[in-house]
């Protein structure tokens, strides 16, 4: 079949951060995980422990979803995927099975070199993570999800994954990354790539849900073909110590779209860069990217870069909420347009602010208590409501403002 | 037989300033249970800051005096503790929240009705904002429709005491009658004993709420305290033939 990257991404900028080879060191890490079954099981047959924790990042083990993967540790524990229309994978054993994924579609997104991460991903003898592959014209109606997890402490995680969907096909993931409550320490790397057809649509949301001294650097990369849809809803639970993402976007077909919602919330201790840039390549491309972080002592930078290299109508709204007034939090807002064309309309807006006492006591005044009333503005802020997200990341996002409101 | 009138509200030589700005100056005032009250004066006399003040709003700093609802001091207390209550208030110009909407926070009002969601629907039609009850609160609405926006809160609320800031300015002469009725429905809930009322405050100026409501008593206000109260139609026609210039100079040589 026709390639679906058959403009792959040229000329990527690689990334010299030479300075981060000390904090990707994996020597930092041990080797000993727990003792994993040999083997995969089914999802019923997961530890209840681990099910409750995999729910808290949305991945729900109790039905209404089209496959389950679960990856713990170092390797694959459960892969079940109920559908026809598509196929689920892990990414090992896909590439030993078809010599196109190779060819086509590993490392096609993401360079290889692109930086350090990456590179240390590259350099995995054996990969892990998933490949999933919908068939053209498949609508796949459950969500199909996948969770990350790392259930021992202080160990490295380094995943690979590999989304297609081939034309006019269609796909909800949800993918969880997260430790298990008891482990402090850990680190993830990852390396995504999406592949998405001609008029087909993934929507992909990743709920992250860290211990304090967890270091995460996802690198991601979208390649969107004509009248295709990319949707990127990202949702950071627990912050960890430091997560820097930067997911790239192409819109390489015409007509291609993407929509970026970051949800974050940056606790002390926490360092949080979570940008994000759309490459618009072609005639009549749009994109939307929103950031809504609430900071309670942490640092945050958010941004959303903005390419337009043809036509095309895109916008980018960063928004922040300054909870601590200690002075030791902080947050940058970067959006960002770059424009070679002229007929390429993009605009963007950013504020900070804080809870505004007013708005707490007009609240207030309908009979709240004060923390009901800044956890309603904080939810009102995050947007929950108007956006529509699944009713698993409504109660995640009520959680964080409940604890953004606490000051926890 | 006569019932022992207690008074709902009563406020006891209050001062009051907000940003160093004295607003109340030795206000006293009662209003019994039963009573809808209307608070006259011209603009800065101190009407607003009256019941932001017995609201709870943090800006306004007692500085002297009580404020107690039926019987109790309750100038410790915060806004939500006073709205639990049963005090709330109707403001002109409330803020807009983005991220809330209207629906959202009468929700919230309704919480312990039988049937909350049937309820919403309903006081929605009758208070006329379907229209913006999914967008942000007081979001680029009018004047009239922040007015039913508010009394569709207050009507969920169900208050003991509802205060309400100007309902008729700047009303037509339909838009007056739909206020009119939700008032009355919310200070008269039980149609068959309409003299049965709830206790609220009013402020108006023109006094055309008059035309749909029975007021008890009204008092007019000057430089942050009551300078005379009495029969709301006379001083209303008074006001209307000679003006408030007059109203001070009575009030001056009294």
């Amino acid at each position: 079949m026709r390639a679906l990257h058959e403009n792959e991404v040229k000329n990527v900028k690689t990334i010299q951060n030479d300075t981060e080879k000390d904090v990707l060191s994996i020597a930092g890490y041990s080797d000993a995980c727990e003792a994993a079954p040999a083997g995969l099981v089914p999802a019923e047959q997961i530890a209840k422990e681990d099910a409750r924790e995999l729910a808290g990042a949305g991945v729900l083990l109790d039905g209404g979803r089209s496959g389950t993967m679960v990856v713990r540790d170092h390797q694959p524990v459960c892969v079940e995927a109920d559908s026809q229309a598509f196929e689920m994978l892990p990414l090992a054993t896909a590439l030993e099975r078809y010599p196109e994924v190779r060819e086509k579609y590993f490392f096609k997104a993401v360079p290889p070199d692109y930086d350090e991460v990456v590179r240390r991903c590259a350099a995995q003898e054996t990969p892990l993570g998933f490949y999933i592959r919908v068939k053209a014209g498949k609508k796949v109606t459950l969500p199909c999800q996948v969770a990350m997890l790392m259930a021992s402490e202080n160990i490295a995680q380094i995943v690979h994954n590999i989304v297609i969907l081939e034309d006019d096909s269609q796909l909800e993931l949800v993918t969880g990354c997260l430790t298990r409550h008891s482990v402090n320490r850990g680190l993830h790397l990852a390396v995504g790539e999406n592949y998405v057809g001609r008029n087909a649509k993934l929507v992909s949301t990743m709920v992250h849900s860290w211990g304090p001294e967890v270091t995460t650097y996802p690198r991601n990369g979208t390649v969107v073909a004509e009248n295709g849809r990319f949707e990127s809803n990202y949702v950071s639970l627990r912050p960890a110590k430091q997560v820097v993402s930067d997911p790239q976007t192409y819109l390489n077909g015409k007509g291609a779209t993407a929509k970026y919602l970051t949800i974050v919330l940056s606790a002390p201790g926490s360092h949080i860069s979570t940008q994000g840039t759309v490459h618009l390549n072609a005639e009549d491309t749009g994109a939307e990217l929103m950031h809504r972080g609430v900071c309670t002592g942490g640092e945050m930078r958010q941004g959303g870069l903005l390419i337009g290299k043809a036509r095309c109508k895109a916008h980018v709204d960063c928004a922040g909420m300054l909870l601590d007034p200690s002075g030791k939090g902080s947050i940058e807002s970067v959006p960002g347009l770059k424009s070679y064309h002229p007929d390429a309309r993009m605009s963007h807006e950013a504020s900070i602010g804080k809870i505004a006492p007013e708005e707490v006591e007009y609240l207030m005044s309908f009979g709240m208590e004060e923390q009901e009333a800044i956890s309603m503005l904080i939810r009102g802020f995050l947007g929950t409501d108007l956006v529509g997200l699944g009713k698993e990341l409504d109660g995640q996002i009520a959680e964080i403002a409940e604890i953004a409101g606490h000051g926890e | 037989m006569s019932q022992a009138t207690q008074n709902i509200l009563e406020i006891r030589d209050l001062c009051v300033e907000a940003g160093g700005k004295p607003l109340l100056d030795h206000l006293s005032l009662a209003i019994p249970e039963g009573e809808v009250h209307a608070l006259l004066g011209q603009n800065g006399s101190g009407k607003t800051s009256l019941m932001m003040t017995i609201m709870g709003f943090t800006n306004y700093h007692v500085t002297r005096g009580q404020i107690l609802f039926r019987g109790r001091e309750i100038n410790e207390l915060n806004v939500g503790e006073r709205a639990r209550l049963g005090i709330a208030i109707a403001q002109q110009r409330p803020p807009t929240i983005n991220g809330v909407t209207l629906r959202s926070v009468v929700r919230y009002a309704l919480k312990n009705a039988p049937n909350p969601e049937a309820k919403l629907e309903e006081l929605a039609q009758a208070a006329q904002v379907e229209p913006f009850l999914d967008r942000n609160i007081n979001d680029g609405l009018s004047g009239g429709e922040i007015k039913r926006a508010e009394l569709m809160q207050l009507l969920a609320l169900s208050p003991a005491f509802a205060m309400m800031d100007e309902p008729d300015s700047g009303v037509d002469i339909e838009a007056l009658a739909l206020v009119g009725s939700l008032i009355n429905r919310l200070f008269s809930p039980d149609e068959t004993r309409p003299v049965k009322r709830k206790a609220g405050l009013i402020i108006t100026h023109s006094g055309n709420i008059l035309q749909h409501l029975h007021i008890d008593k009204a008092h007019i206000m000057y430089n942050g305290a009551i300078g005379c109260s009495g029969n709301p139609s006379i001083m209303l026609e008074q006001i209307a033939k000679c003006g408030y210039e007059e109203c001070v100079r009575c009030m001056r040589t009294r």
